[in-house]
């Protein structure tokens, strides 16, 4: 049976960075399983920018101004003690990266540049042109090959094996072979990334963005945090929702209505377009609701105008979202404004972190960080450019937990992990040699439309109710399901049967936490509860799997140092 | 109704097959959405990776009749369009393994990409607790090479790496070109001279790597820059660098090549002394004259004075 | 139609033949071509591997020569082509770089201005001179002449720098043998390296390639191979023999250059297009297909 000190499930930025760190002790033995090849990663997709306090660009920023910012960002539910430890030591995780050889773009003093971008008081995006995720999830992965990590590419983790509260192993298939595999190991951090996925057909989430850390960690026992809080990005291209960058509107992009009109002035007229992406994702929809954008149905959307910017400043800065504007809906923007429209983009929930200095979870061995965890440091909204903060940030604090707590563990019991591997290899078994059943891309895409439609970006009870009825009518017809490939070797098919099974179970918790928050906050705006409720929701949301049984619960928000307030831009 | 006809090639492990899949034609679509489409509409058993969508993550390189192309920002109609055709034939990219239909191991290419060192050899200048200074100019030589989204495209098109698997394809070059010229690293020969222990002056300058790459990065470039590096390094005593420094030395002296001296002064009398076949067959039919040596150009003056100031002018 | 020729080394000796059917092909359709005083070697992809300014200069030099005749320059080598067209591309998007050339090209006494487009004669034949009119001036369609069409790559790679057609699916080549009467076979080999500048430190693999390349295009029915490219037709004919010993199957395939091919549908025999020169016989072949004028 494999064995080993420290697992972690997923490659991308926090993966990896929690890798470089589990192997500072090289008597410990640290693997990494990811379902693909390490560079292909989601963090390889952020494109604007990494958030720190460095005082390049505005030697008056300060640490406290960056955690004030991202408190007031995330609508007062951050817990207060995680984020002043993440803005405080930030600065440093910016020059452990520039020493691993990360090529940021520079200022005029060869330090770091910096870029405005939504929600922040002062400008410290730290960028390399607008490929900011790519060049860090590479440098990671240098790192990685550097340090002789072991990587097990395409294996995909089909579950936890946790027994009273403590993990005993974990069960991963080997794809390429279609052996599932009992996996010992005395640590694991689950950096599996979101959940976009769930709304299939607008995202800008990559294909493999299906929670499965998320849902593992969810039915081994760990609550899921916050999972109502779904972002979605203001400026996804209009016919695909592919991702064009904050940094767009960081550098002086401007949104314009069918008037042409920068209609910004009218929900946030101080931060125009930068302000917070909940509230300029609210604005667009707001705009074509009342019939002031362009086209219609699901590409809707309004324009995003670049020109201004002029030839130089684009191609120096923004070069890639150029190509993407070519490719995907033939507009130059040098030339001509692109439309855009919000798109399914970050879980600020996710799996329920309890110690924010070690990413340790409830169960004993069990760390998470990145985006499939839930600090909380982003609450109800997160603040562009503290995502890639957050995973390289946590990832290596991750590492540097589930370093100690394999160092003060022993490995599990070979039994029980063999036990949850027969019952994969049964299922597995049983899925490939099926005939017939429902079809699981209609089942997926149902998933998804109930999901736009009813819990996007405006929520009110009765459609949201009606979402969760689908969902549960979608989880029974899960239950019989036709994959269509019976092969044992690379079967996708299986893969991606795990994965919509994941998503429904996420869905089902978005859709159970958004109903019962009867309020709006940060990116969960209700129409029937239009204000913020302090005194009845200044709490964490917490979705329990017990079983088929879904419980609710809530826990409270860390407040140190600032006193919610009013949050306006 | 115009139907498109996607001929894949397939392979589950032990067999391979091609097989025929047919699409109604849809206006404004990528190679991926065809594929995508092919897989949850018609044939769930069929293959291949994606991830991003936008060209961001490198997974979908496949050969489209015969070229590697990222199809998640391929154009349908473009390729119908350039090959004139309502039919398109899919194989995986070229040069790596398969593992099933158009999904190939990226193992042994990771390995061989270790062979340069890809990652940063800091200078002492720098620390981990306060990172670097580099100037705007330095990080612009980078800002290049770092586009690469490793999706094995040139590895893919790249003829020297397909008649051998000894050469470094061209995205691991781009590796040790990115940090032999990152003005944080402290040791480009250490990037460099494994680039060329294997086999860095067999590339054909064919360029079908540059013509392809999704990320517009001139790979050949940065061949020759490292061939350039590599002979500063000393590494002057090879084929290669001596066939260049011919050239070199011809232009200065008569601003021609003289093709009789040209394979002395490349491989040495020894090695000339096996083509004597070639070249008695060359004798007879004419089209060597052995006796023909250029005349120095008019203007061979100027030429040399340009030598000089370009030389003048350089480190 | 009057144009700055460039015929680069390999023309004053090993392809000979090129210089005299090239000079033949333009007399024949009225095309005049006035030899580059002074021109020297363009690097051949192989000074650019010792100093790119160096190869920057020499050919901002030649380019000016042309320039001085105000007039295009016109090729009839695809290395040579890519090497003056790489060069021009440089020298007109960075004013840098071309202050730097200009102060060496002062040296001696010339100086690039731009104002030269620098072609290659298949292009040439295409977009300036016109496939009607080459089809007006065939004597003696080519009929019943299988031609595998090999393109040699620096004719269509990068596109960034060549850019005259589609470098996937260039059809320039079958267009032109198609005005002439002849018949154009399809090989899979058609887009491929021939190798010629890597002939001496990678010879195992040019070798295979050699081969491959001209089975493919036996394989495929061809009578001759044809390329616009004499770093191309020299490696293929010349290495031919050489190529064999690798392979079981007989080779035997002739390789012409593609003013050759213009020449014969123009009229002129092979002798007078220094066929003769060929290590691979083509004249049986030419013999048994080509009709008499």
């Amino acid at each position: 049976m494999l064995q080993y000190d420290v697992v972690i499930v997923g490659a991308g930025g926090a993966g990896m960075n929690a890798a470089l760190s589990a192997s500072k002790d090289s008597n410990l033995r640290v693997a990494v399983l990811s379902k693909i090849y390490p560079t292909r990663s989601h963090t390889g997709a952020a494109q604007g920018g990494i958030n720190a306090a460095m005082g390049f660009r505005d030697p008056t920023d300060s640490i406290d101004k960056h955690f004030r910012d991202t408190v007031k960002g995330s609508d007062f539910l951050a817990d207060q003690d995680a984020v002043e430890f993440f803005t405080t030591y930030m600065p440093d995780i910016i020059r452990e990266l520039d020493y691993y050889g990360v090529p940021f773009s520079r200022d005029e003093q060869g330090r770091v540049a910096q870029r405005p971008f939504g929600g922040a008081s002062s400008p410290r995006t730290c960028y390399s042109a607008d490929k900011t995720g790519h060049v860090i999830l590479h440098t990671l992965f240098e790192q990685c090959l550097k340090n002789g990590v072991k990587f097990f590419d395409d294996w995909c983790l089909l579950s936890l094996v946790v027994e009273n509260g403590k993990l005993e192993g974990l069960v991963a298939m080997d794809m390429r072979s279609g052996e599932i595999h009992p996996i010992l190991a005395k640590s694991v951090v689950i950096a599996t990334g979101g959940f976009g996925r769930i709304y299939w057909s607008r995202t800008t989430n990559a294909f493999n963005m299906t929670g499965d850390g998320t849902a593992a960690c969810f039915e081994a026992g760990i609550p899921l945090k916050d999972p109502e809080f779904v972002q979605f990005h203001p400026t996804g291209l209009a016919g695909t929702g592919i991702l064009m960058s904050e940094a767009c509107r960081g550098e002086g992009g401007y949104l314009y209505n069918n008037k042409g009109d920068r209609f910004m002035s009218e929900y946030a007229p101080s931060k125009m377009e930068l302000a917070p992406r909940d509230v300029v994702s609210r604005s667009i929809e707001l705009e074509i609701r009342a019939g002031r954008g362009f086209g219609e149905g699901m590409t809707a959307h309004v324009l995003m105008d670049l020109r201004h910017l002029g030839k130089e400043k684009i191609m120096e800065r923004l070069p890639q979202v150029r190509e993407l504007a070519l490719d995907f809906e033939s507009v130059d923007i040098i030339k001509e404004p692109v439309g855009v429209r919000a798109s399914c983009h970050y879980m600020m929930g996710g799996i329920h972190v309890q110690d924010y200095k070690t990413c340790a979870t409830p169960v004993e061995g069990i760390h998470a960080a990145g985006e499939c965890s839930c600090v909380s440091i982003h609450g109800a909204n997160r603040l562009g450019g503290n995502s890639v903060a957050d995973v390289v940030f946590f990832g290596k604090y991750a590492g540097l937990g589930a370093k100690e707590t394999a160092q003060n563990r022993s490995l599990g019991n070979p039994s029980l992990v063999s036990a949850a591997a027969n019952e994969w290899m049964s299922k597995f078994s049983r899925m490939r040699t099926k005939t017939t059943g429902n079809n699981l891309f209609e089942i997926r895409n149902r998933m998804a439309e109930a999901m736009w439609y009813n819990v996007g970006i405006f929520r009110t009870e009765k459609n949201m109710v009606q979402a969760l009825e689908t969902i549960n009518e979608l989880l029974e017809a899960y239950q019989d399901t036709f994959i269509g490939d019976s092969s044992v070797k690379y079967n996708t098919a299986f893969i991606h049967y795990v994965e919509v099974g994941n998503l429904l179970k996420l869905a089902k918790a978005v859709a159970m936490g958004a109903i019962a928050r009867k309020e709006s906050r940060g990116s969960h705006s209700r129409e029937d509860y239009t204000e913020r409720n302090d005194a009845e929701f200044l709490k964490h949301t917490l979705i329990h799997k017990e079983g088929d049984l879904y419980r609710l619960d809530y826990s409270p928000v860390k407040i140190t140092k600032y006193q919610p307030e009013a949050r306006a831009y | 109704m115009r139907t498109i006809t996607f001929k894949i090639n397939r392979f589950d492990g032990d067999r391979a097959w091609t097989q025929a899949y047919d699409l109604n034609h849809e206006e404004g679509k990528t190679l991926l959405w065809a594929l995508t489409k092919i897989r949850e509409e018609q044939d769930p058993t069929l293959n291949f990776t994606s991830a991003c969508r936008h060209a961001i993550c490198g997974s979908c390189a496949v050969r489209i009749n015969g070229h590697a192309h990222l199809i998640c920002k391929t154009s349908l109609d473009e390729i119908l369009e350039i090959y004139k055709s309502d039919e398109l034939a899919f194989a995986p990219q070229a040069n790596f393994d398969v593992v099933r239909d158009l999904v190939v191991d990226w193992r042994p290419m990771t390995e061989r990409l270790e062979t340069v060192k890809p990652w940063l050899i800091p200078t002492e200048d720098g620390a981990a607790d306060t990172g670097f200074i580099q100037t705007p100019k330095d990080f612009h030589k980078i800002a290049s090479p770092t586009d690469c989204i490793q999706c094995g495209i040139c590895a893919s098109e790249c003829e020297q790496l397909a008649e051998n698997e000894n050469f470094l394809a061209p995205f691991i070059l781009n590796r040790a070109y990115r940090f032999a010229v990152d003005s944080r690293d402290a040791a480009p020969s250490e990037h460099i001279r494994p680039a060329f222990e294997n086999d860095l002056w067999k590339c054909l300058h064919c360029h079908a790597c540059v013509s392809q790459c999704p990320k517009g990065i001139r790979l050949d470039r940065e061949i020759a820059y490292l061939r350039q590096e590599s002979m500063k390094m000393g590494e002057v005593d090879n084929a290669g660098a001596r066939h260049a420094y011919a050239f070199h030395d011809d232009v200065q002296s008569k601003g021609r090549l003289n093709e009789t001296t040209l394979p002395l002064k490349t491989e040495g009398m020894l090695k000339t002394m096996r083509r004597i076949p070639f070249a008695l067959r060359m004798v007879r039919t004419g089209k060597l004259n052995p006796l023909h040596f250029p005349k120095a150009v008019n203007g061979i003056d100027g030429v040399r004075r340009i030598y000089a100031k370009v030389k003048g002018g350089k480190k | 139609m009057k144009y700055g020729f460039f015929p680069g080394c390999t023309l004053e000796s090993a392809a000979y033949e090129l210089m005299i059917s090239t000079k033949k092909v333009a007399e024949a359709l009225g095309i005049e071509l006035i030899e580059l005083d002074g021109w020297t070697c363009c690097g051949a992809s192989h000074i650019q591997d010792i100093s790119e300014d160096l190869s920057l200069a020499i050919n901002a030099r030649n380019i000016a020569l042309g320039e001085k005749l105000n007039a295009p320059i016109m090729t009839v080598c695809n290395t040579c082509t890519l090497m003056l067209r790489t060069a021009k591309q440089r020298l007109d998007e960075d004013e840098e770089a071309k202050a730097r050339a200009n102060e060496s090209l002062k040296e001696a006494g010339l100086e690039y201005q731009g104002s030269s487009d620098v072609t290659h004669m298949l292009w040439m034949l295409l977009a300036d001179y016109g496939l009607e009119n080459l089809k007006k001036k065939v004597k003696r369609p080519l009929k019943g002449l299988k031609v595998a069409n090999f393109y040699g790559c620096h004719i269509i790679r990068p596109p960034q720098i060549m850019g005259f057609e589609s470098h996937l699916n260039p059809q320039s080549m079958e267009m032109v043998a198609v005005a002439l009467g002849a018949e154009v076979v399809d090989f899979d080999q058609r887009l491929a390296c021939c190798g010629f500048h890597a002939v001496f430190p990678a010879e195992k693999e040019v070798m295979q390639k050699t081969g491959v390349n001209c089975l493919s295009a036996k394989d495929a029915g061809a009578d001759v191979l044809v390329t616009p490219c004499p770093l191309c037709q020299m490696q293929l004919d010349m290495y031919q023999p050489d190529a064999q010993k690798r392979f079981e199957e007989s080779i035997k395939m002739p390789i012409l250059h593609l003013p050759q091919l213009i020449g014969l549908a123009l009229g002129f025999e092979p002798e007078e297009l220094g066929i003769k020169r060929h290590i691979i016989d083509a004249i049986p072949v030419l013999s048994e297909k080509l009709s008499s004028k």
